[in-house]
């Protein structure tokens, strides 16, 4: 058994460290503060290969697996967690599913843009009614001459407006449940394909979300992906991925928070001594390192079990439930550690706090995580 | 026209350091291409890029380890490596004899040296080895062109910088301000895998021995100022003028 990253991993983490330290980290105080799409930074990272990481390289990406890409986005939540989202999806379901489930025509058309970053991707299956119980979405795909004509509204698309390719799900036979929905990939300027404000958040400001509506947009045939009734089964089948994505940013924003707070804990003196002295600080900053530890130990077999082929859905949601509270827990320590310093914006640990705190939401809330959990404990059992 | 590039895997600036039992230690994986040496990569790229030169072979001394160096080397886009391989701790001057003989032998006609080694911080390599082939040298360089076979260059000297010419072949030592090194992206760090990297058994006698080394103890020099605010900017003012002299 041997837990150390292959030599050839690491050498590709410590560039993407140096890299996300010296052009990510600086621009991450500004862009929370004035919240903007970062075209620069991702321009960059594109050209660094950080925006197609699984996509082979026949498609112009890095051809890496699970761990690496895990191990790549920590590295950058380590430097910005709203880089880290807008990475993680269009590292992510659009690039995935079209690898999967597009036509050699429709991989050679897409994957090249995505995977360079030319071209950003965004992942549209969440509506206003229809979050967790996501197959209880309405948006609409009505067949017509040569395609299909989409209405209705989706929530919380992270790079809505921004993003220039969207992989939709809409149902094509409302009475057939999550059997009657179908997935598309739409460019930005279609027809009736338009946007919402940016929502206001509480964190990962740059990582903008907007509602996306379609009223009456026309989609052309040869942009339906997969089969009529498929895209359910499809994002499914690729959610593990993206939960893998998840628990690897929570990491990384964790890892910050506790290196500002380790370092605050040497540097600040309280009664004549440094705080960490203190066993509640340090008590504190164990507890920190050891949910870490613990929560990078679970991402990273479970990526390493997607990397070999092995259902490990239950073992994706632990890694996703572990790390993303643990995210929530370091941060909330490290404002702890900092004192009234934590909660001022003058110091970095409020806005890892804020930006942590959705990792317990999206990709399947802590609470869905579980229920995946006690699923497969369920069937392991009563087999 | 082919360009060597000399580059040294040392410690990272960020790397801890241990002196143990009177011996630097540092992890293997804290180790990284010298920045010094970054500088020298760099340009003989942009050369190539440029079409003024046909070859850019990155040349290293020093344990298996150094191979990482010459990975990066290769990542930003030198063509391929020869390390020159020893356990030993080389110092410049027993390693400039190789150095030259491994320049020779890849035919280059221009040497990139950093201006200096990070690790002892030593500036002597780029002058021993021009030293040794009988070429030129620049050191301490801030401006690179060539036009033909002419090398024009500016340089740092004591009292300012100065403009520098000779014909090709010459040694350069770059610095700070050359140029802005790119960085090495993740399709080239994987494409520098598959690039050739030659490995020679090297046996060079050192001239410097180390008996032993240690970590400088480092004592808080920091200053806490007592009294009122007008007496403490006063005695503020005070040392910065007549002690620290920066008034």
């Amino acid at each position: 058994m041997d837990f150390a990253l292959p030599d050839d991993l690491l050498a590709l983490q410590r560039a993407v460290r140096d890299f996300a330290q010296r052009e990510i980290a600086p621009v991450a105080v500004e862009l929370d503060r004035e919240p903007r799409f970062p075209r620069a930074t991702l321009r960059k990272m594109g050209e660094m290969g950080l925006l197609g990481i699984l996509t082979p390289e026949a498609y112009g990406g890095l051809g890496l697996g699970y761990l690496a890409y895990a191990v790549l986005l920590e590295e950058i939540a380590a430097a910005d967690a709203a880089h880290a989202t807008i990475a993680s999806v269009t590292n992510g379901m659009p690039q995935s599913l079209i690898l999967t489930h597009g036509s050699a025509a429709q991989r050679d058309r897409w994957l090249p843009r995505l995977a360079a970053g030319d071209a950003i991707g965004a992942f549209c299956l969440s509506e206003p009614h229809a979050g967790s119980d996501a197959a209880a979405l309405r948006t609409r795909a009505r067949r017509v001459d040569g395609g299909y004509r989409l209405d209705g509204s989706k929530a919380w698309i992270t790079s809505g407006g921004e993003a220039d390719l969207y992989l939709v799900l809409a149902k094509t036979d409302p009475e057939a449940g999550a059997r009657g929905i179908t997935a598309f990939v739409l460019e930005r300027d279609t027809p009736g394909l338009s946007f919402g404000a940016p929502e206001r958040k509480l964190g990962q400001h740059a990582a903008i979300t907007t509602s996306v509506r379609f009223d009456d947009a026309f989609v052309p045939e040869d942009q339906r992906l997969g089969e009529e009734g498929q895209g359910f089964v499809m994002a499914m089948s690729a959610l593990d991925g993206g939960r893998v994505g998840i628990a690897a940013q929570a990491l990384g924003i964790a890892r910050a928070a506790f290196a500002a707070a380790a370092r605050h804990a040497e540097e600040r003196e309280a009664f004549g001594r440094p705080i960490r002295e203190f066993q509640g600080v340090g008590f504190k900053l164990a507890d920190m390192a050891t949910r870490i530890e613990a929560a990078r130990l679970l991402t990273h077999r479970a990526a390493w079990l997607l990397d070999r082929g092995t259902q490990a859905t239950k073992e994706v949601s632990m890694a996703k439930l572990a790390a993303s509270e643990a995210a929530v827990f370091v941060c909330d320590a490290a404002v702890q550690v900092f004192g009234g310093y934590g909660y001022s914006a003058d110091y970095p640990v409020e806005r890892y706090l804020r930006d942590a705190r959705v990792t317990t939401l999206y990709e399947g809330t802590s609470e869905i995580q579980r229920v995946v959990i006690a699923r497969q404990i369920h069937r392991e059992t009563a087999r | 026209m082919i360009i060597a590039t000399y580059v040294k895997h040392v410690p990272d600036a960020e790397a801890r350091l241990a002196a143990d039992g009177g011996r630097i230690a540092v992890d293997d994986h804290a180790y990284a291409l010298d920045g010094m040496d970054e500088y020298g990569v760099e340009a003989a790229v942009r050369l190539k890029e440029a079409g003024l030169a046909d070859e850019v072979v990155a040349l290293a001394i020093g344990p298996a380890r150094s191979e990482a160096a010459l990975r990066t080397a290769l990542a930003l886009g030198a063509d391929r490596a020869v390390l020159l391989e020893t356990d030993d701790d080389l110092d410049p001057l027993a390693q400039a004899g190789p150095l030259a003989e491994a320049t020779r032998a890849c035919g280059a006609e221009l040497l990139l040296v950093g201006g200096k080694q990070a690790d002892w911080d030593s500036a002597a390599l780029g002058p021993a080895v021009a030293e040794a082939l009988g070429w030129p040298v620049c050191d301490w360089t801030t401006e690179l062109r060539l036009e033909g076979r002419e090398v024009a260059a500016v340089h740092d000297v004591d009292d300012g910088s100065e403009a520098w010419s000779a014909s090709l072949p010459v040694v350069v030592t770059t610095q700070q301000g050359l140029n802005e090194p790119r960085y090495p992206t993740l399709p080239n760090i994987m494409k520098a895998k598959r690039k050739p990297l030659e490995r020679r058994p090297l046996t060079a006698t050192a001239r410097v021995v180390t008996l032993a080394a240690a970590l400088p103890s480092r004592a808080r020099r920091g200053v806490r100022l007592e009294g009122d605010a007008a007496t403490v900017a006063s005695e503020l003012a005070r040392r910065l003028r007549d002690e620290a002299k920066v008034l």
